[in-house]
């Protein structure tokens, strides 16, 4: 036993060293996180910029003072902006089929006079092949609608008879975050875990036998096992420091970290001992090192939609939600997310802690059997 | 050197490549089947095919509690429960106590029906439904609280059986509803563009730039460079071969979607083709431009990495180019594949015919050509390096 724990410090100490000699290899366990944080970086701020200048011509056929006071709201709008007004329906259409313009709104006839019993309508029609900026000329029409009918209700500008709708709903979140928060940032850092895990496999195994060390190494007085232990306690060492990175560049950014700083370590930690057993086991079959990184690159991807990074995976299609049930990342990324944003405790997370580890405990021992029958 | 003996020369080096690609079982396995198999079934499943119609919030379990009992929460309660959006609604009789299983995962919502709820109805004030969200799961959230509203702002308290909402009612505000017009995409036509583009890009950098870096690292490709072929059949003959690797992609990943799917891409296969051959062409120049800096395998594939992620951000796969800021905007606009996209979307989801997508096709075709040029100038630079 205590030459166990030697050989696997030994191992251990060796895989650090070598990182801390290959300067590529080094930048890029920083460079990961960098990178994904700027990228959530530019899609944050696209979404939450004050104004989107979405632009959109409109058709008031009606011509009265309703149809004027939606014109208002429009023009006020932080979505879109107005860029036209034309005569006809067919002009506004016309616009958007030319790709001019995103949308078109076009309020009908008799706007103003069905406003009053309720039965007004607009017409909205979208360039859809924008798919995000589509969906900001619909909310400016929601949104200048509702302003519309609160304004009235109120009795504020033109009194159009208006009824606010009969019931409001108020969504209070449990963890008291602005709705607006940043709700992806827990599961970037599992997905940091996940690359630097199939990285730290790539640099552990395949580069070592493309260089020829991994068969002296396994044929030096030291168990297999040992080998694997310490590659993979290199790989939990470099996993707390590049989470420790990432929670800095969090609170730089202004997220709340509620849980208890040792279950998010713990969960990163087992997220990437599951990968590195992942990565074990196809290197057994995939030999080389470039090969097995685009299969891994090639596997993660998926896993930003399918294992909850961006968005829950309760509300994935049926078949996509299976996937996602049966992969052990998910309820890492979900352990994440609850202890950093509800700080949920050990008992609420322990069932995502497990799967991770009886997965990683299932896989370990099929890779070591796996590679000692193709050494 | 006539055109003959440079077209014989590049056949020649595509089939050399073709050679070592049909000795290569990882090679094959990896561009032919894991990347168009992989990518398409796995959005496939998340967003669902044409014959899913499924809503996010139906199976979701959320609570429901009354403290108003009155007949027009009861009604409010018959109509979510019955509704196709919310299926596994569960009445609890305890607010505090419903609250408490949020975060639980036994839970992700609970509405709760104020006192007073019946009351405001009649008197003609706007009552309120207070909804307490697992704000942990992202989209969710939002997602429910949209649902809930359409049903709510449709609620007439004093009707027993709430008529079905249509997609008008659930688009619409209390008074004023919104008509949307606009193309609606068939089944998995949005996913088949994103695949499409990405399987391709994933793959021809890697077969491009990896391939040459893997030859430079065996050796051979030194070799290939000063043997009496012209750099430009060099250049052309593994482009020549690619191709066909890319067309053959195109086909596996057209299949699952049409047929595995449902998607009913608005174009016809030539276009689809064409374009797909035109994204692989724009990434097989950088490919060649990457692989013309003697980057090393590895190297390859984590530029390869950071340039799918970096397509994410900045060419409107994720958020349209109009939607980006400042700087971000400027950079998406000067990536050649925020066009790729562009043109992929307009012909396979509004059905445009390729040639009137001129901008996109002059923008792309003249990336393609200074990619190339670029390559061929340095591979030409080290060559005469390599000679001297």
């Amino acid at each position: 036993m205590k030459s166990f724990v030697r050989d696997t410090v030994a191992i251990t100490g060796k895989e650090l060293k070598q990182l801390r000699r290959d300067p590529v290899s080094l930048i890029l366990t920083i460079m990961f996180p960098i990178l994904l944080i700027g990228i959530f970086i530019v899609i944050v701020s696209a979404f939450s910029a004050t104004s989107h200048n979405v632009p959109v011509v409109v058709a008031d056929l009606d011509g009265t003072p309703a149809s004027n006071a939606m014109i208002n709201e429009l023009t006020r709008s932080r979505f879109v902006q107005v860029t036209q007004l034309v005569q006809t329906e067919d002009q506004a259409y016309q616009a958007v089929a030319n790709a001019q313009v995103i949308g078109a709104i076009v309020i009908p006839q008799g706007f103003g006079v069905a406003l009053a019993s309720g039965n007004a309508f607009v017409i909205v029609s979208t360039d859809n092949s924008k798919l995000t900026s589509s969906t900001f000329v619909s909310a400016a029409v929601n949104q200048g609608a509702q302003d519309l009918v609160n304004q009235a209700s109120l009795g504020g500008g033109v009194n159009f008879r208006l009824k606010l709708a009969p019931i409001d709903v108020i969504t209070r979140p449990i963890s008291g975050r602005p709705p607006s928060g940043d709700p992806i940032l827990p599961g970037f850092l599992g997905m940091i875990a996940i690359l630097g895990g199939f990285d730290d496999i790539v640099n552990a195994i395949s580069r070592e036998r493309e260089r020829g060390t991994f068969p002296r190494l396994t044929l030096s007085p030291v168990s297999l096992f040992a080998v694997y232990s310490g590659k993979m306690f290199a790989t939990v060492v470099l996993t707390i420091l590049r989470t420790a990175l990432m929670l800095v560049i969090f609170s730089l950014y202004g997220l709340v970290i509620r849980g208890n700083l040792i279950l998010i370590f713990l969960t990163t930690i087992l997220i990437a001992v599951f990968t590195l057993s992942l990565g074990l086991t196809m290197s057994t079959r995939i030999r080389g090192s470039a090969t097995l990184t685009v299969l891994e690159i090639a596997m993660t991807f998926p896993l930003f939609t399918l294992a909850g990074t961006t968005n829950s995976p309760l509300l994935l299609a049926p078949g996509g939600r299976a996937i996602a049930d049966s992969l052990p990342w998910t309820y890492g990324n979900d352990a994440l997310r609850r202890l950093i944003y509800l700080g949920a405790g050990l008992n609420a997370v322990a069932g995502d802690l497990l799967i991770l580890l009886i997965s990683s405990l299932i896989l370990m021992p099929i890779a070591i059997s796996l590679s000692k029958r193709t050494m | 050197m006539s055109v003959a003996t440079f077209l014989s020369d590049s056949i020649a080096v595509a089939e050399n490549e073709f050679r070592q690609f049909r000795r290569n079982r990882s090679a094959i396995l990896i561009s032919l089947v894991v990347l168009p198999l992989f990518f398409t079934i796995s959005l496939g499943a998340g967003q669902g095919g044409a014959g899913t119609t499924f809503s996010p919030t139906a199976n979701i379990p959320i609570g429901f509690v009354d403290n108003d009992n009155s007949l027009a929460s009861l009604r409010l309660w018959q109509t979510l429960a019955s509704s196709p959006d919310f299926h596994n609604l569960i009445q609890s009789y305890n607010e505090q106590a419903a609250i408490s299983e949020l975060g639980t995962k036994h839970i992700y919502a609970v509405i709760v029906v104020p006192k007073g709820f019946q009351n405001d109805l009649d008197n003609g004030n706007q009552a309120r439904l207070i909804l307490y969200t697992d704000d942990s799961e992202p989209g969710l959230s939002d997602q429910i609280q949209s649902t809930l509203t359409s049903y709510a702002q449709n609620f007439n308290p004093n009707v027993e059986v709430q008529p079905h909402l249509s997609q008008l009612q659930r688009q619409s505000v209390a008074g004023v509803g919104i008509v949307v017009k606009g193309a609606i995409f068939a089944g998995f036509n949005i996913g088949l563009t994103t695949v499409l583009a990405i399987v391709q890009i994933f793959a021809a950098f890697y077969e491009i730039a990896g391939g040459i870096s893997r030859e430079r690292e065996d050796g051979t490709y030194a070799r290939l460079l000063v043997s009496p072929i012209p750099i430009g059949s060099i250049v052309l003959g593994k482009t020549l071969f690619d191709i066909l690797l890319c067309i053959i992609r195109t086909f596996t990943v057209l299949g699952i979607s049409v047929y595995g799917y449902g998607a009913r891409p608005n174009t016809d296969l030539l276009t689809l083709l064409a374009l797909s051959l035109i994204v692989a062409l724009v990434t097989m120049g950088m490919g060649f431009v990457a692989a013309s800096l003697k980057l090393g395998q590895r190297a390859v594939v984590i530029i390869e990495f950071f340039l799918i992620l970096f397509l994410f951000a900045f060419s409107g796969l994720i958020i349209d180019i109009n939607l980006l800021v400042g700087i971000t905007q400027v950079i998406g606009n000067l990536v050649p594949f925020t066009y790729a996209f562009d043109a992929l979307k307009r012909t396979i989801l509004l059905g445009r015919p390729l040639l009137s997508l001129t901008f996109d096709l002059e923008y792309l075709i003249g990336s393609i050509l200074a990619s190339y040029a670029l390559a061929f100038a340095i591979f030409h630079v080290s060559r005469e390096r390599l000679i001297t």
